[in-house]
């Protein structure tokens, strides 16, 4: 059977990381280079014997082998190929599977690329990731293992799921199975959940490294975040993506009219983007000046820690939430790693203290440094404030007794003005000088693009003036707009009187002479876009219901819905369709026809709502259909104005865009990037010296 | 930690390192609370829902002033189910719910509806789109979801004529889960 092959290349995978870790911390402590080598290599094969592991369940998936419980439970006949290669991740077993196999890939990447360059390191940096490797092989393995079989037992009714064939037991092979939950069967989700997993698991190289820097003592110098920074930017921009896909998804299939709801699920991914964005900025305090080793050390624990309590609360069950999760084996194994990673990586972190002390100190009060500092504590600021309210039912339900649950307003009121402030320091703090920033100059720097602002929100807000919290976001993106694209204009300008060269060519060279700069401030304008997103969630959102006749209207701001009639015809992937033939209108003139639908899953039992939208760059009209009577001579619609959300997304692609300029290597920088400070490859281990 | 260390600071070594221990204390501190209160959390959702056993007794005031203790329903077939305006799994059961209802509410069998961390506002917009008549009221400081170990909602509990827990269903219930369930019920014998 070919099961047995995946199952047994799994096994071979986890002993694999196990040997690592012990082989490269042994080596690492006594000095031997034979057993960091020997680390190495098994590290290098894991990823292949997890890759064949991976591509048996795909297969299994694919040709619905339905005699694995776990291609029974997410495939069926119906479902499309590519669907059914995406349900790898549509169940917990294929999830960690999959999440176990990224990360061995990162590290077997890492391991390829940076063995010379890092060699010190190198046995602590495998120790700390082939352990998280080796732990979620091993949940793969010994708690939810994707290859198990279902059997028939005989004189027992319900079918048995083992390993290996049970006494008394025929192996037991379904027709066909109950395939991937409909809510998934969307691109938002097939992509949701693999990009999220990237981010999460690319964490585990800047975080290893950090340990790895500390227990050599190499975190008195920036060697280790030179090497990190572009899996940093890695891990960072795929959970940047994995957010936005989420909310796509959470804003085409859940029906609700919104993107993001502060449910626990999505907290859980948010803080630790909020502490790895902090991390990606302060690394550069580091780099230039020397200064926040500290800083970069307790964000990138936090980062790693944030991600893997995230996965933590939200698929054990601590939390409840409105995704009803059932009850999970992972619990107990997971929580002894998630202690273990705290209480190590703290321990770690206060025995070598000492290392991280700063090369120079605050100056000014108005400089890079403190914009830094300052923008550090926001971060931390907010990321406390999401995880206080996400953890809230708990601590309110051990301390009062009742279960009190924070909705989004309490999200909104507490992280809104810190956003605000931390979006304002985003516009000015590229403009202030490393050391000490003249009050004069940085006003001359500012004047345009404030006054520019004022005349945007000024306009706006005569336009507007029933919405007056509008304006002052307005106002905020405004600024920060207008300022990062003057350091455009500046740079454009510099380029063309000097080198003659015209504004096409100069901007693109711009940007190519210094791709960390302009990257960093095309994902500035980006967040500003996603910014508009939310003002205009916050702000302009309208939403009506109502219940109409054949030929009747339903009104909601300017914009008018017509409903014509009900069809229904059978779909693809197993559903029947019931569709509404709508007409929407702007002020009486018809624009375009909706249709609103409704999707049943027939094996799963289980309806869709697919809403129809008409979009443009400044508002979606996003109709649902909530029901029908009278068999479909009347239909409820929910509608709803959604303005400025399109703005999420195009700021979304705008982010990735700007991370790819940012992460690409300089010209000429290259070798000097990685320079190795002479006598780098004699040990200081942690142990020896302790 | 919050501020860069200067110069001065790092030759001053006996207070920095009473800070650095008073820090590292309470780090310690707050990792072991965290951990402490994960693990109560844990211990509380591995035991997950109840499904048998006496039903543990409730009362509830609904959002029309109706009272009903669950323990005066003996002889009755009783559906708890735990919502919550803000759910949306909730809403693809909230008709099938109510039709059921309908149907059986003379036959011997009563539908308590429990709304879980809402508010009144929105939970009463809610039975009132969904045209829900059986009683629903608040779930007074959690204490009915507590009694009952809900991990989230949708959960809808089956209690029988003689009181005792017959069955939780998580998520959305569907056609005929409800009918076929209430029909199981009420062929019981009960003295």
């Amino acid at each position: 059977m070919i099961a047995d092959i995946g199952l047994i290349t799994l096994t071979i995978a986890f002993i694999f990381t196990v040997y690592a870790t012990f082989a490269s911390a042994y080596g690492g402590w006594r000095g031997q280079a034979a057993w960091v080598e020997s680390a190495r290599n098994a590290s290098l094969l894991a990823f292949p014997f997890l890759t064949v592991s991976v591509i048996v369940i795909v297969y299994s998936l694919y040709v619905l082998d339905f005699s694995l419980a776990y291609v029974y439970d997410v495939s069926s006949q119906a479902m499309s190929p590519f669907l059914r290669v995406a349900a790898l991740w549509g169940g917990q077993q294929g999830s960690v599977l999959f999440w176990a196999w990224l990360m061995a890939g990162f590290v077997a990447v890492v391991l390829l690329r940076k063995w010379e360059r890092d060699r010190e390191m190198m046995p602590y940096f495998i120790a700390t990731a082939m352990l998280t490797t080796a732990f979620f092989v091993g949940v793969v393995l010994f708690i939810t293992n994707p290859f198990m079989r279902l059997w028939h037992i005989e004189g027992v009714t319900e079918i048995t799921q083992a390993l290996f064939q049970p006494a008394n037991s025929m192996p037991y092979f379904p027709e066909d199975g109950g395939g991937l939950n409909p809510l998934l069967r969307h691109f938002g989700m097939i992509g949701h959940p693999p990009t999220t997993y990237l981010g999460f698991t690319g964490f585990v190289i800047p975080f290893s490294f950090a340990i790895a820097a500390l227990i050599t003592g190499q975190s008195r110098g920036d060697e280790w975040i030179r090497t990190t920074r572009r899996w940093t930017l890695v891990a960072w921009i795929f959970l940047s993506i994995g957010l936005i896909l989420g909310g796509r998804w959470a804003y085409d299939v859940l029906g609700w009219g919104g993107f993001w709801g502060w449910d626990p699920v999505e907290n859980a991914m948010l803080m630790p983007w909020l502490t790895g964005t902090a991390f990606l900025h302060s690394v550069m305090m580091t780099e230039k000046r020397g200064m926040m080793k500290k800083w970069n050390m307790v964000l990138i624990i936090l980062t790693y820690s944030l991600s893997l309590f995230g996965t933590f609360i939200t698929r054990t069950g601590v939390i409840s939430s409105v995704h009803a999760f059932a009850k999970s084996a992972l619990g107990p194994a997971f929580f002894a790693f998630i202690g273990l990673t705290f209480i190590g990586s703290v321990t770690i972190l206060y025995l070598r203290w000492d290392t991280l002390k700063s090369e120079h100190s605050l100056e000014s009060f108005i400089s890079r440094e403190s914009a830094f500092v300052l923008q550090n504590m926001l971060f931390l600021a907010i990321t406390f404030a999401v995880f206080w309210g996400t953890i809230f039912p708990l601590i309110s339900e051990l301390v009062t007794g009742a279960k009190i649950t924070v909705g989004p307003p309490y999200f909104q009121r507490v992280t809104g003005p810190l956003f605000f402030v931390l979006v304002i320091l985003m516009g000015i703090a590229p403009l202030f000088a490393w050391r000490k920033q003249a009050v004069r100059a940085l006003g001359k720097a500012i004047w345009i693009p404030f006054l520019a602002s004022l005349g945007i929100a000024g306009i706006w807000g005569y336009a507007h003036r029933m919405h007056p919290a509008s304006i002052l976001g307005l106002w905020m993106a405004g600024f920060v707009l207008s300022g990062i694209l003057a350091e455009f204009w500046k740079g454009v300008q510099a380029r063309r009187t000097t080198r003659n060269e015209n504004p096409f060519t100069a901007l693109f060279n711009l940007i190519g002479r210094n791709h960390r700069r302009y990257g960093g401030y095309i994902i500035h304008l980006s967040v500003v876009l996603i910014a508009l997103g939310f003002i205009g969630d916050a702000n302009f959102k309208l939403e009506t219901q109502g219940t109409v006749s054949s030929g009747e209207f339903l009104t909601i701001g300017d914009y008018q819905l017509r409903f014509e009639q009900l069809r229904a015809y059978p779909g693809s992937d197993g559903r029947e369709i019931i569709e509404a033939v709508t007409t929407l209108s702007q002020d009486g003139e018809a624009i375009r026809a909706l249709n609103p639908r409704r999707d049943y899953f027939t094996v799963q039992e289980q309806p869709v709502t697919v809403p129809g939208v008409y979009s443009t760059p400044g508002k979606d009209v996003y109709v649902l259909l909530v029901g029908w009577e009278d068999s479909g001579q009347s239909a409820t619609f929910k509608i709803y104005v959604n303005s400025l959300i399109n703005w999420v997304w195009i700021g979304g692609l705008m982010m990735i865009v700007g991370t790819i300029i940012a992460a690409w290597c300089n010209p000429g920088q290259r070798e000097a990037t990685y320079v190795l400070k002479p006598g780098a490859l004699t040990s200081h281990s942690l142990l020896q010296e302790g | 930690m919050s501020q860069p260390t200067t110069h001065e600071q790092e030759e001053q070594s006996s207070p920095t390192g009473g800070r650095k221990n008073i820090g590292i204390i309470i780090a310690f501190a707050v990792i072991l609370t965290l951990l402490g209160l994960l693990a109560w959390g844990l211990k509380k959702a591995q035991a997950g829902p109840l499904d048998k056993g006496m039903a543990p007794d409730f009362s509830i005031t609904g959002f029309d002033g109706r009272t009903v203790t669950l323990s005066k329903l003996q002889g009755q077939v009783v559906i708890v189910n735990f919502w919550a305006s803000w759910c949306p799994p909730c809403r693809e059961e909230a008709a099938y719910l109510e039709e059921t209802w309908r149907k059986y509410k003379d036959k011997g069998v009563v539908f308590i509806g429990v709304d879980w961390v809402d508010t009144e506002k929105e939970a009463l917009a809610y039975i009132d789109e969904f045209d829900i008549t059986y009683l629903n009221g608040p779930d007074i400081g959690t204490r009915a979801a507590q009694a009952y170990n809900i991990q989230g909602v949708p959960e809808t509990f089956f209690v029988a004529k003689n009181g005792e827990l017959r069955g939780v269903h998580i998520g959305p219930l569907k056609s005929p889960q409800l009918d076929e369930k209430i029909e199981e019920l009420l062929a019981e014998q009960y003295p």
